[in-house]
C-alpha cells in the first residue's frame, strides 16, 4: 500500500502521520494478527528526529507488538518502516534501531564491559578491552568504575545503562525506550530522562513507551496513542496533559476513580496483626501493624528501605522475628492464612499451564476429590468464573497463559491467590507494568476482596496507587516503621503524596530503632 | 495430522468452552501420539516389505511388545522425574542394583524370595530418597547428584555381588534355591498367558494405567507439571515442592526396580552391568514422546509411543541382520529427528 493509493477522505488518512515531512521515521500500516488475535491493525506512526515521541496504550493495545517489529522479534503480516523517506527492514543493521527494553537482555555472567562488547567482537582473541569510543561511551553513561564488575552484580540503574550503551555503540539512528525506568528509582528515572533528552538533542530519533502519564506528559514533545492495534491520535502542545491521555486511553472503558472505602467503613476486627516484628537480617526492626477486616493497606517505602521485604515478611517469604498474628493464627500457621502474589509475573504465572490452570493451581479439595482425582471439569468452571469474576480478557479458558496482554496475566496471578481464599491477600507491586484501564479494573477486585471481610496488604511505588486503592498508609525508611496514615484525610494525591514524603525524610534522619520491638 | 487438528478447531468463538474446546485439547494430545504411531506404523509396513512378512509374525510382534515393556517402565519413572523439572541417570543403575540384590538375598544370603523382593523395593525408596534429598534439600542440580549416586550404586551392586552373575536355576555351589520360590520368581513375568501374550506385557499396561492415572488424572500430576513449569511460582503459592520432588524420585527409583524384576524372572539371569545399556533409550523413548528436559511436559502415552517406536526399530533392524552398530546409529537418529519434528511443529503453531 502505497501512499498514492490513499486519498481517500480525511477519516481514513492515517492519524499518526506527520505530513509531507519525511525526515525521521514513519511507520506505515504495520498490521500483525497471532492466529485469531489482531495485535496490530495498520499503525501508523512517526517521529523525527530531535523530538522524543510517547506511546501509550492499554495492555494488549499492541505497544509491545510494535516494539517487537521494530527490533526484529517478530516479522509485520503487512506494512512497511520508513526511515528518512527509505523502506527500512530491520536487517539493515547501520543507521538501525536500537531498543532498550523494560528488563534489560543482557549477559548477567559477564562483566559490564563485556557486555558492551559481545557481539560486536572486532577480533576472535579477546585480549583487548572496550576501544577508545567504547570507554567513552561507558565514561559519558557514567557506568566506567563498573566496567569490569559482573554485570549480575551492579545496580539495575546501571544495568540499563549498559543496556543503552551497547544499543548506543551500534550508532543506531532511532532509539526505542521500552519502559526503560519501571525497576528504577525516582533519582534513577530522573538521570535516565535526562540522558534520553540528550539524545534527542544530538539527533537522534528517540521513542518512548511508558505507562507512567506523568513521565509522558514531563518528558516527551508529542504521544502517539494507540488503542486495539491502531495509533487513534497523537497529542502535542497544549493537549498533552495527564488527564487527556488518560481520557484517550479508556475510550469505551469506565473509569472507576478512588476505590477506597470512607473510614468508617473499616472499623472491623484487626485480621493482620505484627508485634515486635523483625527482619531476619536485620533490614527492618521494631514493627507494629495491623490491618483490619475490610481494609486495605500499603506499605511504601524506596528500595533498600525494608518496605518489600516488610511485606515478604508476612507471607512467611521472608525470615523475621517477632508475633504475627493473621485470623487468629500465630507463627507458621498464621503466614499459611496469606497468600501472596509476587511483583514479578514470572514468579507468579506457570507458562506451560492454561489460563485456567493457573488460576486453580494453588487449590487442592475444590478441584480434587479426597482422594486426589483430578476434576478437570471443576477446574475449568472455577477458572470461567474467576475470568468473569475478575474481568480476565481471554477467548477461552484453556488458552495458554501467555496467549494474554501483560495486564490481564496480572489479573491472573491475584486472582490464583484470591480463590484460595486467603484472610489477607500480600501483594507486591500489585499493578506494575499494568496499563491504566487494568490499573483500575485491579484496584477495584482487591477492593471487592476487601469488602467480603478479608485484608489486603500491598507494598507500593506509585502514590496514585496508594490513593486509589488503600485505606492507610505506613512508610518505611531505613527501616522503621511510621505509624499508619488515612488516606481519606487526604483530598487529592499531590498532599498524600507530600506527606509521604515527610515521613520518609522524617524517619531517614531518626536513627534505627531496636531490634527488640521495644520502640512505640 | 496439523491440517486436521486445523479443521477440527473452527467451532464459532463461544465465550465459553463447550464441546469444540474439549474436542480441540484432547485432539492436540491425540495428534502428538497420533503422529507419532504414524510414524510407528509407516516403520512397520516398511520393515514387513523388507523382511518379507517376517515382522508381521504373530511371536515377533508379541516379542516385540515384551522388548519395549522394559524401556516403557523406566521411561514412565523417567518421564514423572522430567516433568518435575529434574533429572535421574541413576535409574540404570539401580536396575542392576535391584536385581543383584534380590539374586544376593535370596541365593546367597538364603532369604526368602519375597523377602528378598521387599528388600530391593525398599532400598530403591531409600535411592529415590537419596536423590530426592540432595536435589530437593541441599539443593544441588540433579544431573550431578544423580550422576554422583548412580557411580555410587554401581560400586555397590559390584561390591555386594563380588563382580558375580547370577542364575537361580544354577545357583553357586554351596548354595540352594527352593524350588517352589524359583517357580514364583520365574511366574512374575516368564509365564505363558492367552494368545502367547508376555507376562511383562501386562505388567506394562498395568504401570501405565498407575503412573497415566497420576500424571494426567490426579492432583500430584498437575502440580508436578506446574512445579516443573515454574518451580519458583511453585514455592510462593506454597506448593508443597519439597515432598513432590521426593515421590517423584522415589516412583522412578521404584519403576526401575520394577523394570529390573521382571526382566530378571524372564532372563533368568542378573549381572552387576544390567541396566546400563538402558539409559539411553529409557530417556530417547521419553523425549521421543514429547516430554521436555527443561520441565512441565511430558506424558504416559507418549512415553509408550517413544518405546514402542523404538523397539519396532530394534525388531526390525535385528530381523534383517543390520547388526547392533546400525541399530544404534538408528536409535540416535531417530531421537535427534523426533525431537526435531516436534520443534518444528511447535513454532508452526
Amino acid at each position: 500500500m502505497t501512499a498514492a493509493s490513499d486519498p481517500a477522505t480525511s477519516a481514513d488518512q492515517p492519524v499518526g502521520l506527520l505530513p509531507a515531512d519525511r525526515c525521521g521515521v514513519e511507520v506505515r500500516d504495520l498490521s500483525k494478527r497471532y492466529g485469531d488475535t489482531v495485535a496490530l491493525d495498520r499503525l501508523s506512526v512517526s517521529a523525527r528526529p530531535g523530538e522524543v515521541l510517547g506511546v501509550a496504550g492499554p495492555n494488549g493495545a499492541g505497544k509491545t507488538t510494535m516494539i517487537k517489529i521494530l527490533a526484529d522479534e517478530v516479522a509485520a503480516d503487512s506494512g512497511e518502516v520508513l526511515i528518512d523517506g527509505e523502506p527500512w527492514t530491520p536487517s539493515i543493521r547501520a543507521r538501525g534501531i536500537a531498543v532498550v527494553h523494560q528488563e534489560p537482555q543482557l549477559f548477567p555472567n559477564l562483566t559490564v564491559a563485556e557486555n558492551l562488547l559481545v557481539g560486536r567482537e572486532r577480533r576472535r582473541v579477546l585480549i583487548h578491552g572496550p576501544n577508545g569510543d567504547e570507554r567513552a561511551l561507558m565514561e559519558d553513561l557514567g557506568i566506567a568504575r563498573f566496567a569490569d564488575h559482573r554485570l549480575g552484580s551492579v545496580p539495575l540503574a546501571v544495568q540499563q545503562r549498559t543496556e543503552i550503551a551497547r544499543a548506543l555503540a551500534d550508532e543506531p539512528r532511532i532509539l526505542l525506550f521500552d519502559e526503560p525506568n519501571s525497576a528504577l528509582t525516582e533519582e534513577e528515572s530522573d538521570d535516565l530522562f535526562r540522558r534520553i533528552h540528550r539524545l534527542a538533542e544530538s539527533g537522534h530519533v528517540v521513542i518512548l513507551v511508558s505507562h507512567r502519564l506523568s513521565e509522558l506528559v514531563a518528558h516527551t514533545d508529542r504521544v502517539a496513542i494507540v488503542v486495539d492495534g491502531r495509533c487513534t491520535t497523537v497529542l502535542d502542545g497544549a493537549h498533552l496533559t495527564e488527564d487527556r491521555i488518560a481520557r484517550e486511553l479508556v475510550v469505551g472503558a469506565r473509569g472507576e476513580g478512588r476505590s477506597g472505602a470512607s473510614p468508617a467503613e473499616t472499623d472491623g476486627g484487626v485480621l493482620v496483626a505484627l508485634e515486635g516484628w523483625a527482619h531476619g537480617r536485620g533490614r527492618f526492626g521494631g514493627v507494629e501493624l495491623d490491618v483490619r477486616e475490610r481494609e486495605v493497606v500499603a506499605v511504601v517505602g524506596v528500595e533498600g528501605s525494608g518496605a518489600r521485604e516488610l511485606v515478604r515478611s508476612v507471607a512467611g517469604f521472608e525470615g523475621a522475628t517477632g508475633r504475627l498474628t493473621v485470623a487468629g493464627e500465630t507463627g507458621r500457621a498464621a503466614a499459611r492464612r496469606t497468600a501472596y502474589v509476587s511483583a514479578d509475573r514470572q514468579m507468579s504465572l506457570f507458562p506451560n499451564l492454561t489460563v485456567a490452570e493457573n488460576i486453580v493451581a494453588r487449590l487442592d479439595r475444590e478441584i480434587a476429590s479426597r482422594a486426589g482425582v483430578l476434576r478437570r471439569g471443576r477446574a475449568v468452571a472455577l477458572g470461567q468464573d474467576a475470568r468473569d469474576r475478575f474481568g480476565i480478557k481471554t477467548g477461552t479458558v484453556t488458552a495458554p497463559i501467555g496467549s494474554l496482554s501483560g495486564g490481564n496475566q496480572q489479573k491472573v496471578a491475584i486472582a490464583a491467590a484470591i480463590v484460595q481464599r486467603p484472610a489477607a491477600l500480600v501483594l507486591e507491586e500489585p499493578t506494575r507494568g499494568v496499563d491504566v484501564g487494568s490499573k483500575a479494573e485491579i484496584y477495584g477486585l482487591l477492593r471487592r476482596y476487601a469488602d467480603d471481610g478479608n485484608a489486603v496488604l500491598m507494598f507500593c511505588t506509585e502514590d496514585a496507587e496508594v490513593f486509589e486503592a488503600a485505606d492507610r498508609v505506613h512508610v518505611v525508611s531505613r527501616g522503621s516503621v511510621s505509624p499508619a496514615i488515612r488516606v481519606g484525610d487526604h483530598a487529592d494525591v499531590e498532599s498524600l503524596a507530600g506527606e509521604l514524603a515527610r515521613l520518609e525524610e522524617h524517619g531517614a534522619r531518626r536513627p534505627q530503632p531496636p531490634i527488640d520491638g521495644s520502640a512505640p | 495430522m496439523s491440517s486436521q487438528t486445523q479443521t477440527a478447531s473452527t467451532p464459532p468463538a463461544s465465550p465459553s468452552i463447550g464441546w469444540g474446546n474439549r474436542v480441540r485439547g484432547a485432539g492436540r494430545g491425540l495428534a502428538r501420539v497420533g503422529g507419532l504411531l504414524l510414524a510407528v506404523l509407516a516403520i512397520m509396513a516398511l520393515f514387513a516389505v523388507l523382511s518379507d512378512g517376517r515382522f508381521l509374525v504373530v511371536g515377533n510382534l508379541l516379542g516385540m511388545l515384551r522388548y519395549m515393556s522394559t524401556v516403557a517402565i523406566l521411561g514412565f519413572g523417567l518421564c514423572i522425574v522430567l516433568v518435575v523439572g529434574e533429572i535421574d541417570l541413576s535409574f540404570a543403575n539401580l536396575y542392576g542394583l535391584s536385581g543383584i540384590l534380590v539374586a544376593v538375598a535370596w541365593i546367597v544370603w538364603g532369604w526368602p524370595v519375597y523377602l528378598a523382593i521387599l528388600l530391593a523395593f525398599g532400598v530403591a525408596v531409600l535411592v529415590g530418597c537419596f536423590n530426592a534429598f540432595f536435589t530437593a534439600v541441599v539443593k544441588i542440580p540433579s544431573f550431578i547428584a544423580t550422576l554422583g549416586s548412580s557411580t555410587l550404586l554401581f560400586g555397590f551392586t559390584l561390591l555386594i555381588s563380588r563382580s558375580q552373575s547370577f542364575n537361580p536355576t544354577y545357583p553357586p555351589p554351596g548354595t540352594a534355591v527352593d524350588p517352589g520360590q524359583l517357580a514364583f520368581f520365574q511366574g512374575l513375568s516368564n509365564r505363558a498367558l492367552p494368545f502367547g501374550l508376555p507376562m511383562q506385557v501386562l505388567w506394562m499396561a498395568a504401570a501405565a494405567l498407575v503412573f497415566g492415572f497420576l500424571l494426567a488424572r490426579s492432583l500430584f500430576g498437575f502440580r508436578l507439571k506446574a512445579i516443573g513449569g515454574n518451580q519458583r511460582a511453585a514455592e510462593l503459592a506454597r506448593l508443597p515442592v519439597t515432598r513432590y520432588k521426593f515421590l517423584a524420585f522415589v516412583l522412578m527409583a521404584l519403576a526401575a526396580c520394577l523394570a529390573a524384576l521382571l526382566d530378571f524372572a524372564f532372563i533368568g539371569s542378573i549381572q552387576p552391568t544390567a541396566g546400563q545399556q538402558l539409559l539411553f533409550p529409557s530417556f530417547a523413548a521419553v523425549i521421543i514422546g514429547g516430554a521436555s528436559l527443561a520441565g512441565g511436559r511430558g506424558t504416559i502415552t507418549g512415553t509408550l509411543s517413544g518405546a514402542l517406536l523404538l523397539a519396532v526399530i530394534a525388531n526390525g533392524l535385528a530381523l534383517l541382520a543390520a547388526g547392533s552398530f546400525v541399530q544404534q546409529m538408528f536409535l540416535g537418529t531417530v531421537t535427534i529427528a523426533a525431537v526435531v519434528l516436534d520443534q518444528v511443529t511447535q513454532r508452526l503453531k
